[in-house]
């Protein structure tokens, strides 16, 4: 056998509550695999305080703790300042949270920690709606989706919130977007994120068969093609939010592949997805135009 | 796997609202309704190859570095590596499913790198001892014959070749020009076949002249007729048999044993196969105009395309649609050519085009040579009326060659008609494993079904576009200037860039995908292969998907 493409040692167990074909899955076990054994959760309401399992079980080998859905950042704040005042300063605390305790309902504590630079990994699995709850609309729903409280006749209209820009506006040391299709380089992030002090946010693009009406067997490969088609673009923000540096370097897809394979989108006429196809070009090029706007700043790092 | 914890009373809960046990005892494979299991197909390189040679299976080995065990995987199959890696028509690379992506793998020339690794490692040929007391003969040292004869000799049975001509190989000697394939490699193959085992050489035997076939027939204890084709067909005009009107493969003869050849200024070749292009080509080495003359046209021509290329970019020229009518002497001396022209008619028994003549349209060539490629035919005077014959070919039963007699076997071109020195190979090997069958008792082989996949079971995320790797070569300028070895073969660079081009087609290469992406912590990585733990596969399949190249099936649990 060739060496492993990525580290064997395993932080989660099988026998988890998550559904088949469960990105948010995914993204735990490359996330713990990058951070390594001393790391410690928090986990507000979202999927993964299920997925880890009943009390008195868990599913992964560090340390949770649960708390409120509103309170993942705060709470991490807490957790690593406690750990510091007990002399380890080496354990990472990880808040771990989906896109409505982020984008939604974690976003002041989220905003509040970053502000104050708190030395935490804030990482946002992203499925685009409440899952866990029952597929409710969040802010992080693509615009054209199907979901319970948005139903067809009345789709999803406004577009995703941008999550990176905010993050960015924080001025925090380190941002980036990774995919469950793209795993050595997710890993490659949070190692990254490791080296460096202060808040660091990573958001993961983790595909729900079950919220977005899909075969589980495609959801990784949606998770591909979010990024081929520049649905989700994988990039970096460095220097306190400051330099963008966007990968490129990939044979582009058709976004309507993307959206015709879904079945939260499937009620969307042609010309709809024409217009979704439109936004994802403009945002692709909003996100190119500051990777170069970047270049432009004196004083940065090449 | 842990055990569910049930409290009874608050009593025997833990101080705080932690956990202190692991989820294992949730067995989630009740989940699955559909069941993934690893499933390896063959890859239709394989299936293309008349050998069969287990192609992904040495292109995986080299990407992995394990050169040794490459080469003995194409031993398996074909003792002769370095030379079909040069001269075969490799239908390998029609069959790839990276054709249909970008372009096909350079097949020939990884198995061309691989056998002459072998070459100059001559420890990894095991040496076979005479340990069964069987005996052997193989008439006829070419492809098939010397074929047949290593893979009797390495089971153990002793052999013994016969060949007419002083040296052997055959065709692969006398029929192909060194720029194809040097003389000194060829000595090397087949000393390497040589001494793989209890191989003894008889050359300079006549079949039927020398040595007799019941003769043969009644000192071994099986005998193997590989003895090829080796007349030329006439084209059967007038004037044929005068001066300046050669057979291509008389030519070639003496070119390919070092004579010094002069064609004249001007050649013309009739034919369309290799044979032709061969012919053209040597001419053309010594310094005459050459034109290829065919009565089909370029796409029915049955050489190899890339040696038509070739011959074209030495400065060949072709005129299709035309067969050769009258020969013109004057005083004696080959003056002009007349041909008929030609259009195509409907398809053969062959499935090409039929050439009819265009009723009053000739043109005239002049020439100082004639030379005859239109194909060979075997003489089986030799053998005549002791073993079943059809339209001068020998009759076989199957593909492992046997003959109307029992303990007589045949193969390559003297039972196929011309073809292609890898079936020639293919066809010795199989007769000699019907020969172990037939001296050891053994049944027939179970012929299984034979799954392979297309590119439509390839996941091409995974895979980026690239061009094949080409194989270095003299310009053709020098090339036309001798008979120095037109392509130098693959540098491990290059060898690991093409090898590294692989989709590696329905086999498992190791690339960790299902491990990886199982969101269940299902597939259990060991050390040389993945196993999936069905008490936790939930069954959502994303396996099966991120298989790059299809080696995990499914089927319904229950059915």
């Amino acid at each position: 056998m060739k060496p492993a493409k990525m580290p064997t040692e395993e932080f989660m167990t099988s026998g988890h509550l998550a559904c088949q074909g469960c990105g948010a899955t995914q993204a735990m076990r490359f996330a713990l695999k990058a951070l390594g054994p001393k790391t410690a959760l928090v986990i507000p309401a979202c999927c993964w305080s299920v997925i880890d399992g009943p009390f008195p079980h868990t599913s992964l080998k560090v340390p949770i703790f649960h708390t409120a859905f509103e309170a993942a950042a705060s709470t991490a704040s807490g957790l690593k300042a406690g750990l510091e005042m007990r002399g380890d300063t080496e354990t990472i605390v990880l808040a771990w949270a989906g896109d409505g305790g982020t984008f939604d309902i974690g976003i002041q504590a989220l905003s509040g920690a970053a502000e104050r630079n708190e030395n935490i990994i804030y990482c946002c699995y992203d499925n685009e709606a409440y899952m866990n709850t029952g597929i409710q609309r969040s802010s992080a729903t693509p615009v054209g989706a199907w979901t319970t409280t948005t139903p067809t006749a009345h789709y999803k209209k406004r577009p995703k919130k941008k999550m990176i820009d905010i993050m960015a506006a924080h001025s925090i040391p380190y941002i980036a977007t990774a995919s469950v299709a793209f795993p050595q380089d997710l890993i490659a992030k949070f190692r990254k994120a490791r080296q460096i002090q202060g808040t660091r946010f990573i958001h993961i693009f983790a595909p729900c068969p079950t919220g977005w009406k899909l075969a589980p067997e495609l959801s990784v490969s949606m998770a591909s093609q979010a990024v081929t088609s520049r649905i989700f673009p994988l990039l970096e923000v460095t220097e306190n939010g400051l330099k963008w540096n966007v990968w490129k370097d990939f044979e582009p897809t058709p976004v309507q592949d993307y959206i015709k394979a879904q079945g939260r989108f499937r009620h969307l006429s042609d010309e709809e997805v024409a217009g979704i196809e439109k936004d994802v070009e403009r945002n692709w090029q909003e996100v190119l135009a500051r990777e170069k706007l970047s270049a432009t700043i004196p004083g940065l790092d090449p | 796997m842990s055990e569910k914890i049930v409290f009874k009373s608050y009593r025997e809960m833990p101080i705080c609202a932690m956990s202190v046990a692991d989820m294992t005892w949730n067995l989630t494979g009740s989940w699955r309704n559909v069941r993934p299991y690893y499933d390896f197909k063959i890859s239709p390189c394989r299936l293309g190859c008349p050998t069969t040679e287990d192609i992904q299976k040495y292109i995986y080995l080299v990407t992995e570095k394990h050169y040794e065990e490459a080469w003995r995987t194409i031993i398996e199959t074909n003792p002769m590596p370095s030379i079909t890696g040069r001269v075969c028509f490799h239908p390998c690379m029609d069959k790839c499913t990276r054709k249909d992506f970008d372009q096909a793998i350079n097949i020939p020339a990884i198995e061309r790198a691989l056998g002459d690794t072998g070459l100059a490692n001559p420890d990894w040929m095991a040496k076979a001892s005479a340990s069964k007391k069987q005996k052997v003969a193989v008439v006829g040292a070419g492809p098939a014959g010397l074929s047949c004869a290593f893979y009797l000799a390495r089971q153990g049975y002793s052999v013994t070749v016969y060949e007419v001509d002083r040296a052997l190989g055959g065709v692969l000697r006398w029929g192909i020009p060194e720029y194809r394939l040097q003389n000194d490699l060829l000595d090397e193959v087949i000393q390497s076949i040589l001494e793989s085992g209890p191989i003894t050489v008889k050359t300079g035997t006549t079949l039927g002249k020398d040595v007799g076939l019941e003769e043969l027939e009644d000192t071994y204890d099986a005998v193997f007729l590989g003895i090829g084709l080796t007349t030329s067909q006439r084209l059967g005009i007038d004037g044929e048999d005068g001066a300046g009107v050669d057979p291509g493969l008389e030519f070639l003869r003496k070119v390919n044993g070092g004579e010094k050849v002069d064609p004249g200024k001007r050649v013309a070749v009739v034919g369309g196969g290799n044979t032709a292009m061969d012919v053209a080509r040597c001419a053309r080495r010594a310094g005459s105009e050459v034109t290829v003359v065919y009565r089909r046209t370029m796409n029915e021509m049955p050489a190899i395309r890339d040696e038509i290329e070739e011959a074209e970019r030495e400065g060949v020229h072709f005129h299709f649609l035309a067969a050769p009518k009258e020969i013109v002497r004057n005083g004696g001396k080959l003056a002009s050519i007349i041909f008929q022209e030609m259009k195509l008619g409907e398809p053969d028994e062959s499935g090409r085009r039929r050439p009819v003549p265009i009723e009053g349209k000739t043109f005239t060539l002049e020439v100082d040579r004639l030379f005859t490629a239109i194909g060979e035919k075997a003489d089986l005077g030799c053998i005549e009326g002791l073993v079943d014959c059809k339209w001068n070919l020998i009759t076989t039963a199957d593909e492992y060659g046997r003959t109307s007699r029992e303990k007589i076997f045949a193969g390559g071109d003297v039972v196929t008609g011309a073809a292609s020195v890898v079936e020639a190979i293919a066809a010795g090997r199989k007769a000699a494993e019907r020969i172990c069958r037939l001296f050891t008792g053994d049944g027939e082989p179970e012929s299984g079904e034979q799954r392979t996949i297309g590119i439509e079971d390839i996941n091409t995320a995974y895979f980026e576009r690239s061009k094949r790797t080409l194989v270095p070569r003299i310009p053709p300028e020098e090339a036309v200037a001798g008979f120095e070895e037109i392509y130098r073969g693959f540098d491990k660079e290059l060898l690991h860039r093409e090898a590294d081009r692989c989709f590696s087609c329905g086999v498992c290469n190791y690339c960790d995908n299902c491990w990886i992406f199982c969101p269940d912590v299902a597939i259990l990585r060991k050390t040389d292969e993945y196993v999936i733990n069905y008490d936790y596969c939930k069954g959502c399949l994303v396996c099966v998907t991120e298989c790059p190249r299809s080696c995990i099936s499914t089927r319904e649990e229950g059915k």
